[in-house]
């Protein structure tokens, strides 16, 4: 055994002892000096305890008894109350068990909302992004965009991504509020691809269908062709409708057949567009420039060169017109290609089957929607809980700290 | 017997343990603890205020907060009794603050005791060179001495209330001792 002369810590042990076993006796009776000092301190300190006095004990006394009752008419006493009023109300009301059904139907009910919202929203967010973020399981987009003021964006559905208006919403372009900040209008070429699955029989229509929906959104078939044989029947549109009226148009191909596939690409060409018109600007003032001096010139052979060079412009001109011209109706018509494609059935094939296919394949639409969603809460629901963690311990010792010191 | 326990939000109950109220004579139980604690409390709180007004109204008022919050009670973070203490602690050092009241821990002791004529002349000069000797100690060492010696608590319950561990309560306070016997020493 270790001396506790020896060992401190043996000796803070042995005084801590001795200093209780003198509390507990009230005596100090230690054989070692030094711990029997220690004793007689620790009694001295305890009697020179103060005491409370009689009457503030029998106040507090009184108040501990009667629990503390709060002045009539104080903030404590309202708050009381409507604990009181929530307490009864909560034994009113049917015990947890009973109410553990529609607690979880409530919450079912819930979660489907949201997760219903999470998928519209997240359609709009892909319409409006025009190719940046998304996300969507069934929706893949690429921004290319931005750098050096020209870029390019493209949205895909994947075959079969359900019906087809609501597949066209996602990959549908920007609308005009799409800009980027601080450019007040952009130029943006858009091309979309999309191919339309009907029966074999309906394939003419359709493709009927496809020009009264181009005319009447204000734009034209480019080329046209449609095969109808024993093999099947198919048929290619190539299609431009005005940027303004794209979203809609497009809603209406996409409501003529189902939409098996789709793709949208889009190139901002606004840098292209800029540097063109600065190169016609500089170039009609070279012109105005030349005219002058071809107006003061004294010399034949000095006009004959003012000529060459009226000329060597005026063709930079015509070349930059018919530029900005090519790019303007670049960006103010859509290029739009529908591909027709024949399911081999007749009119009648959608049956019982493909309703039962449908509503599974929405199901897990569903259930992706609600994947992503649940996903997005606890990408933000964690980091947060994290957050607030720390900054409760943080607080926490930080409080402490403050508190004590008072007493450094 | 009808018990219920109080819940605290976020506390599995499986790791929970509920300080058990019983039903009707809540007001009955905390009285119990009210009266084992109380004197104690009191004295405590006197030695860091060191003004019994402002004592009486920091007792009361940690009490008071102790009756309002005893369902968060949890006997794993310590016992009731430390429980009160650590309350009361906060309650009297928020008063400090709230007073300014820095220069009162370090000044000498206002002399609720004074000795009488009936002490005895050694009792009396022995608790003059102590508390001659406190003031040679810094606030941390006088709020640990006075946990233990006006609280009466044990060196476990002065670690939760301190948040510091059993060893290091103990070693705390055997140096703050320490350090008064020799203030004491060289006071006499």
């Amino acid at each position: 055994m270790t001396h506790p002369d020896s060992d401190p810590t043996a000796t803070i042990e042995r005084d801590l002892r001795a200093v209780d076993a003198a509390l507990e006796d009230g005596a100090a009776t230690h054989g070692d000096p030094l711990a029997r000092e220690l004793q007689e301190l620790a009694l001295a300190l305890r009697a020179d305890a103060a005491e409370p006095g009689d009457e503030f004990s029998a106040a507090l006394g009184q108040r501990v008894k009667a629990g503390f009752p709060a002045a009539p008419g104080s903030a404590r006493a309202r708050a009381e109350g409507a604990r009181t009023w929530l307490r009864e109300l909560r034994e009113d009301m049917p015990p947890p068990r009973r109410m553990l059904p529609a607690a979880a139907g409530l919450v079912t009910v819930v979660l489907i909302v949201v997760g219903l919202a999470s998928v519209d929203l997240q359609m709009t967010d892909s319409s409006d992004d025009g190719g940046s973020g998304g996300g969507g399981a069934s929706v893949a987009q690429d921004s290319g965009g931005g750098g050096g003021g020209e870029g390019g964006g493209k949205a895909e559905v994947a075959p079969g991504a359900g019906s087809g208006a609501e597949a066209l919403r996602r990959a549908a372009p920007p609308g005009p509020s799409g800009f980027a900040p601080g450019t007040p209008r952009r130029r943006v070429e858009r091309t979309i691809s999309m191919t339309l699955e009907a029966p074999d029989a309906e394939i003419p229509r359709v493709g009927q269908e496809i020009t009264q929906v181009t005319n009447r959104h204000g734009g034209f078939v480019l080329s046209s062709s449609l095969d109808t044989n024993d093999d099947g029947a198919s048929g290619y549109y190539e299609l431009r409708i005005p940027a303004g009226r794209l979203r809609p148009a497009l809603a209406d191909l996409a409501g003529l057949a189902t939409v098996s596939s789709q793709s949208q690409s889009e190139q901002d060409v606004t840098r292209r567009h800029v540097t063109a018109q600065d190169r016609l600007e500089a170039a009609r003032a070279e012109r105005r420039s030349l005219l002058r001096r071809l107006e003061l010139a004294t010399t034949d052979e000095e006009a004959e060169a003012i000529r060459r060079q009226l000329d060597i412009v005026a063709a930079e001109i015509n070349g930059l017109r018919g530029l900005l011209r090519d790019l303007r109706l670049r960006t103010n018509y859509a290029v739009v290609t529908v591909e027709l494609s024949g399911s081999g059935e007749d009119s009648g094939g959608a049956g019982a089957g493909g309703a039962f296919d449908d509503a599974v394949d929405d199901a897990g639409d569903l259930a992706v929607g609600l994947a992503g969603v649940l996903i997005r809460i606890a990408a933000i629901a964690v980091p947060l809980a994290l957050i607030g963690a720390l900054g409760w311990a943080a607080t926490r010792v930080l409080r402490r700290r403050r508190r004590e010191s008072v007493l450094a | 017997m009808n018990w219920t326990h109080v819940r605290s939000r976020g506390v599995s109950e499986a790791v929970a343990e509920r300080m058990p109220v019983r039903t009707g004579t809540e007001a009955e139980s905390f009285a119990a603890l009210y009266e084992r604690t109380f004197p104690r409390v009191y004295a405590y709180v006197m030695s860091l205020l060191r003004d019994r007004s402002a004592a009486e109204d920091v007792t009361a008022q940690a009490f008071e907060r102790a009756y309002r919050k005893r369902g968060s009670y949890r006997a794993r973070r310590g016992t009731l009794e430390a429980w009160v203490f650590g309350i009361a602690r906060n309650a009297a050092l928020d008063e400090l603050r709230r007073r300014g009241r820095r220069a009162g821990l370090e000044n000498e002791p206002v002399d609720e005791a004074a000795p009488t004529a009936e002490d005895h002349a050694e009792l009396a000069l022995r608790r003059e060179t102590v508390r001659a000797a406190m003031s040679a100690l810094d606030g941390h060492e006088r709020d640990l001495l006075s946990l233990k010696f006006s609280g009466g608590l044990s060196n476990a319950e002065i670690a939760r209330v301190l948040g510091v561990s059993e060893t290091n309560a103990g070693t705390r306070l055997h140096r703050a001792m320490t350090k008064l016997r020799k203030a004491c020493d060289d006071a006499s």
